[in-house]
């Protein structure tokens, strides 16, 4: 145990509240605390920075960590997460290093809009651009359905957890999609229920969670019969919010929740196999 | 040499720890593209040295102190690029609070107040009354003295509870 004799009193009361004082020191203080109205100002001061640190501190673990970062652990080395980046919306200016970054991306697309061109001009396949453009669309829709959902409180599903059956009746007869709910309590989500959304006039299905710490990860899917089967999961980052996409029997699925999640993946797989 | 499966694992233990590991980054640089780079170093160095952990005690405790090392060398040469140094907080006349908080620009207004905050306090704040670790181990990580983390602590606290005034005031 310390010993904090002879140091100023809001470092020993600070040592207190940590309870890094041996009996003796506690005792003494505890007497000064029961007497000095000065000292118990003290400590409720010392009290009130630590739980307002507490609260500030939280919020750092739902800023989002770099994506590639993330796929370079997983993965090993082949990945400078230093030139791919997490795209959010509330990035800062990032002043380093910026005009490679520029002119690299000035050089991809020149090659893109040339790569572009000969395939618009030859006419031969135009349908993995029109592919790209689809999937951009809806994840910008689910991203936006999720961003207003998630922060619901009292009206998050349509249609309770309780209601097990019913959504899995209710959903696959709308969608097209037969399925059953997910149980990913192993993984910390809990299941909260479902909801209709409506993305390019199709009905898309979404199975709403709530993880440990409150947030919501849902998996969202359709029927789109032209999807190739492909047993690949694609990770994407949009602002706060991360996706992984798959495609199975006919219908695309997508996995929706924080971006900062670095757990996203292995949630798609675990309910791919599942659903 | 680590088993495959053994590496693996600790690379799934380390994509699990990004956020925390971010946090305490951010408590050393102050700013999120600093930090950023330095979560990158610092995983690189761990994967390449994974071998080396014993699994007792705590991952966290181990990448810590590593990030924190890879710091402090950072810090020394910028210090010799720039002529400039990092000075011990209780030897600067005056607080850089502005300039700390700018570069925090996707941080919250909170988040800004908490980065803008002396160098030194946020970690030892963070590691002791957020994440529970004892003062000794705080001090292990950070490589500086028990007395120090002490007296940090106790200027970390103040200074929030001042920041916290303030804030109430400026709603009221």
């Amino acid at each position: 145990m310390l010993q904090t004799k002879g140091v100023a009193l809001e470092v020993r009361l600070s040592a207190y509240i940590d309870g890094e004082l041996g009996e003796a020191e506690k005792t003494e203080l505890d007497a000064l605390l029961a007497s000095d109205e000065d000292a118990r100002a003290l400590l409720d001061k010392l009290k009130a920075g630590s739980a307002f640190g507490n609260g500030a501190f939280e919020d750092f673990l739902h800023d989002p960590v770099p994506l590639a970062l993330v796929r370079q652990i997983k993965q090993g080395s082949g990945i400078s997460p230093k030139s791919e980046r997490v795209a959010t919306a509330n990035l800062p200016k990032r002043s380093a290093h910026i005009w490679p970054r520029i002119v690299a991306a000035s050089t991809v697309l020149l090659l893109l809009g040339g790569v572009a061109g000969f395939i618009l001009g030859s006419a031969t396949n135009i349908a993995e651009p029109t592919r790209m453009a689809n999937e951009r669309s809806w994840l910008d829709e689910i991203a936006e359905y999720h961003h207003v959902y998630s922060r619901q409180r009292e009206h998050l599903v349509e249609v309770p957890a309780a209601q097990g059956e019913k959504i899995e009746t209710w959903l696959a007869s709308s969608v097209g999609v037969t399925f059953r709910i997910p149980t990913l309590d192993g993984k910390g989500l809990t299941f909260e229920g479902a909801r209709l959304l409506v993305v390019d006039g199709n009905p898309v299905a979404q199975l709403v969670y709530r993880d440990r710490e409150g947030e919501i990860v849902a998996i969202c899917f359709r029927k789109q019969a032209a999807a190739p089967p492909s047993g690949d999961f694609i990770e994407t980052i949009r602002g706060d919010l991360g996706f992984v996409s798959w495609q199975r029997n006919g219908a695309s699925f997508v996995i929706v929740g924080p971006s900062s999640n670095p757990a996203l993946q292995d949630l798609a797989e675990t309910a791919a196999a599942a659903i | 040499m680590r088993p495959a499966a053994d590496t693996k694992d600790f690379r799934r233990d380390l994509v699990s720890m990004l956020p925390k590991l971010r946090r305490f980054a951010m408590t050393l640089t102050r700013n999120a593209n600093d930090a950023d780079d330095l979560v990158q170093e610092a995983c690189e160095r761990a994967i390449a040295r994974s071998h080396l952990w014993s699994g007792e005690g705590r991952l966290e405790s181990w990448i810590y102190a590593m990030t924190r090392n890879l710091w402090v060398d950072e810090v020394r040469k910028r210090k010799v690029r720039g002529g400039g140094g990092m000075v011990d907080i209780f030897e600067q006349d005056e607080l850089n609070t502005e300039a700390a908080a700018e570069k925090a620009v996707y941080a919250s207004q909170v988040q800004k107040m908490i980065l803008s905050m002396p160098e030194g306090l946020a970690s030892v704040f963070l590691l002791v009354n957020v994440e529970g670790y004892s003062y000794r181990e705080a001090a292990e990580i950070l490589g500086i003295p028990i007395g120090t983390v002490m007296s940090r602590l106790s200027t970390a606290r103040l200074r929030l509870a001042a920041m916290l005034s303030e804030n109430t005031e400026r709603r009221a």
